[in-house]
């Protein structure tokens, strides 16, 4: 069955537009002062046109075909060529890349919103670009003013790959044990070791690619603290930008893998024949510090890639459950006669999409609001609205990469149980969106990383200063609402999970504070998870309340006073449904999902240990 | 060379289309609009012309109220340079449009004129020959195939007709409308995105042409297609040779 590709354009604008009003915060910002609505609505509708016209299609033939190993060569599925250099022509790569090295100067907003749409088309394909415009992006912030001439200009274009390469055999989450070396030569470095699932590391769609390599330089310091960075080309480059030899780094393998079968998971070796040369990016042993830039962005992305393979899951699956006719409706139990009807309308399987829906939108909110932090953080003129924006950046990093990783793979299982059997057949396209999307928890740090960099590192940075300034900001906006006419109740309710999570906050600070490690380390994901729950819970009422002045001012232009006319324009009109779907999600988002944040509360709290004592025998 | 070319603003063909309850039109809460997809091949053969390499400037103009820009815009974000849009904001026909272009080409005397063969949304398929017919031009509509020759003077279109593939000569000024396989839109690039929007395009109010713009046709009333009815089925053969005869009288 063909795939019913489709990106929720509506949704898009209105979290965009409507709830965040991005236009009005970009107008402060000089670098964006120029641009408009209706830019971004120009060119967000053209980023949906080529991901559903042009990515779309690949996506399931480069599943079935997935890249190959030959002789050293890398080949990407033939459909992937085309697409590839029709995507970099029409200057989708660097988006938000600074338009001096030939970016296109969008906001991060605006790149992300483009990013989800691409992946959502396909993450095997999308990886590839995006992986080569946050290496340029490191190469422009820390490299030398000749790196920066030589390679940012011809990443963001495309023309080359960019990889980042940490990962070794035994340094994976704990990449401070990796063992690749590097010996100072003259003006470069002799690098040596190897590297594994370096995703984008060799293909045939670029002509060289440039690798940014962990490694430890001869007598640094043992662990993270000891790590540099390199810039290692696949192919030198002159002066003249013209390609030179070939560099001593090489492919010696591909994974082959659950999903994202048409993205190149590699194995490089480097300095094989001791000749493998690298450029030292900023100064040596602060490699991650440097790396970390690169692996935020990347972690941003991986949220992305959960939020899309459960927006095009949930598309499907709401297109499949109004179109599948099965069974007879519950009232008509007893009545073998009865009419057959769409599955849509069998409650059970509203119940399902309801909740990938409101987890859809939800996260998709949580992204783009990220998106908008950093956007701030780089480029506000307000030096403390710069510092606030960067605080929650930095707090919300792993809540978007793992709670969008898990949420979204739970959101495409929940599309293959809408689809029943076939849902479980590859003719049908959701389980590709399935196993794409479960690497997503798994790389760029795992989600127990995040969970652990989210309550170890993020909520005592600065002695505790981001979550005090989140919950500060909650707070405000909580009294400010409480008496909300419409919503009020929903924002008690909100108000009292965020009392919950405050509560559960304090409790791992008194634990730790006692020198107690394992049981914070044990509960970390449940905390991920409940404040992720949390945040969406108040990005839902947000959203209401502008849904339902939206509708408000929808009924009052068409002059619709009475209950029954307006349930009338509900029914009849896209606009209004739109709208009141919204506000009947948050309902639902805050009685029914929400709610999950007070068994993750009561775990917590329990401060039962017998999980960690078990004694495991086979 | 100046070349001239439509872009008309029409409901997304891939949107489900609902009639108003009173036939006054459609419900367009909701809705989304495009550029008609044969204006946008038009547009890409006019730019295809350009990167063959004749100087050409290329004018887009379209027919609508205000937001109708958005879709001059993407034309001009395919790269054409600058756009036209005339304001009207009551029912207009195929010869209002052919009346209102006629004026265009008069003020803009473009060397080649380039329509859609029909607009997606009403199918009418009258106007270019109308404009061809009001201005005493050349036209070749359906084509499937445009060659400037004769260094620019002339063109020759291949067209698209029953049964076949035809090809004619005609000299410029002429009015070539442009069918399906004529060639495949490009997108517009980011930067040319950006780009458009630094691009003129001159809102003309209808009144100012000072031209008669009551339309020739009326709209009387609008419906859906009837809903087809479920089938039956039938006990024997000769009860359906029986039907087939005497109620579909397909027989």
């Amino acid at each position: 069955m063909a795939s019913n590709f489709s990106i929720d354009k509506k949704d898009i604008f209105f979290t965009l537009f409507d709830l965040f009003e991005v236009e009005k915060i970009y107008k402060d910002i000089p670098a964006f002062r120029d641009q408009t609505r209706e830019d971004f609505e120009m060119i967000l509708s053209e980023a949906a046109n080529f991901a559903t016209n042009t990515i779309a299609p690949i996506n399931q033939p480069g599943d079935k075909n997935p890249v190959r190993f030959e002789k050293g060569e890398v080949i990407v599925p033939k459909e992937y060529l085309e697409a590839y250099k029709q995507f970099c022509e029409n200057g989708w790569v660097a988006t938000s890349g600074d338009p001096e090295f030939g970016g296109q100067g969008l906001p991060n907003g605006i790149h992300s919103s483009a990013s989800e749409m691409f992946f959502a088309a396909s993450i095997a394909f999308y990886m590839y670009p995006g992986l080569t415009m946050a290496a340029a992006r490191l190469i422009k912030a820390y490299g030398t003013e000749e790196m920066k001439k030589k390679y940012v200009h011809r990443l963001y274009t495309g023309e080359w790959q960019g990889t980042m390469c940490l990962t070794e055999p035994s340094a994976g989450s704990a990449v401070g044990d990796l063992k690749a070396t590097a010996k100072r030569e003259k003006d470069h470095y002799l690098i040596t070791g190897q590297k594994i699932f370096i995703s984008a590391g060799e293909h045939n769609m670029t002509s060289n690619h440039i690798h940014l390599v962990l490694a430890r330089v001869e007598g640094a310091p043992k662990g993270i603290k000891g790590v540099s960075l390199f810039l290692v080309p696949k192919f030198m480059v002159n002066d003249d930008g013209t390609l030179g030899a070939r560099n001593d780094v090489e492919c010696i393998g591909i994974e082959h893998k659950m999903g994202i079968k048409a993205s190149a998971t590699c194995t490089l070796s480097f300095g094989e024949n001791g000749k493998c040369i690298g450029y030292l990016i900023g100064e040596e042993n602060k490699g991650i510090q440097y790396m970390f830039m690169m692996m935020n962005e990347a972690r941003m992305g991986v949220g992305l890639q959960g939020l899309a393979c459960a927006s095009a899951a949930y598309l499907e699956a709401l297109k499949y459950a109004q179109e599948r006719i099965q069974g007879t409706s519950i009232e008509d139990f007893k009545n073998a006669d009865a009419p057959r009807i769409p599955i849509i309308k069998h409650p059970d399987v509203k119940k399902m999409l309801a909740t990938m829906k409101a987890y859809t939108e939800g996260m998709r909110m949580l992204c783009y609001q990220a998106s908008v932090f950093a956007d701030l953080a780089e480029n506000s003129l307000d030096p403390e609205i710069k510092e606030k924006n960067h605080g929650l950046l930095d707090l919300y990093t792993p809540i978007v990469k793992a709670y969008c990783s898990d949420m979204g793979f739970k959101v495409t299982e929940l599309a293959v149980q809408v689809f029943g059997g076939y849902g479980y057949c590859s003719e049908y396209p959701v389980e590709q969106y399935l196993r794409d999307c479960k690497i997503a928890s798994i790389y760029e740090g795992t989600n127990g990383i995040q969970a652990m960099d989210l309550l170890g590192r993020k909520i005592s940075m600065k002695g505790g200063l981001l979550l005090m300034t989140f919950l500060n900001d909650f707070n405000v906006w909580c009294e400010e609402n409480t008496n909300h006419p419409a919503f009020g109740e929903l924002v008690k309710k909100l108000e009292a999970t965020k009392n919950r999570l405050a509560e559960v906050s304090m409790k791992f600070a008194e634990l730790s504070m006692g020198g107690d490690m394992a049981y914070p380390a044990f509960s970390a994901t449940n905390y991920l998870h409940m404040f992720g729950d949390t945040v969406l819970g108040w990005l839902w009422v947000k959203a209401a309340i502008v849904a339902e002045k939206k509708l408000n001012e929808l009924f009052a232009k068409k002059g619709i006073k009475t209950d029954e006319a307006k349930a009338k324009e509900i029914a009849e009109n896209p606009d209004a449904a739109f709208y009141d779907g919204k506000i009947k999600t948050a309902h639902f988002f805050v009685n029914h999902l929400m709610t999950r944040t007070e068994w993750l509360a009561q775990s917590i709290l329990s401060l039962d240990r017998s999980g960690l004592d078990i004694n495991f025998i086979q | 060379m100046k070349i001239l070319v439509t872009a008309k603003r029409v409901t997304d063909p891939d949107m489900k289309i609902k009639v108003k309850p009173d036939g006054t039109g459609i419900v367009t809460d909701g809705m989304n609009y495009k550029i008609n997809p044969f204006c946008e091949i038009a547009v890409e053969e006019a730019l295809r012309i350009r990167e063959k390499g004749n100087q050409a400037e290329i004018v887009v103009v379209g027919i609508g109220p205000k937001e109708a820009a958005t879709e001059l815009r993407t034309a001009l974000a395919m790269g054409a340079d600058r756009a036209i849009l005339v304001l009207i904001d009551k029912y207009y026909d195929s010869t209002v449009v052919a009346k209102i272009l006629k004026k265009i080409v008069e003020e803009e005397k473009p060397d080649l004129i380039l329509t859609g063969k029909q607009a997606v949304d009403d199918d009418s398929n009258q106007a270019s020959q109308m404009l061809a017919a009001l201005l005493g031009y050349p036209q070749a509509c359906f084509a499937s195939k445009i060659e400037l020759t004769d260094g620019g003077k002339k063109a020759k279109v291949t067209r698209e007709v029953d049964g076949g593939l035809e090809t004619i000569q005609v000299e410029l000024p002429a009015i070539v409308s442009a069918d399906l396989r004529l060639n495949e839109p490009r997108y517009p690039t980011v930067p040319n995105i950006l780009k458009a929007k630094k691009k003129p395009l001159k809102e003309v109010p209808v009144d100012s042409l000072g031209i008669d713009v009551t339309p020739k046709t009326e709209f009387v009333k609008m419906t859906e297609p009837p809903t087809r009815k479920a089938g039956i089925k039938v006990p024997d053969v000769a009860t359906l040779v029986d039907k087939l005869k005497n109620e579909s009288k397909v027989l």
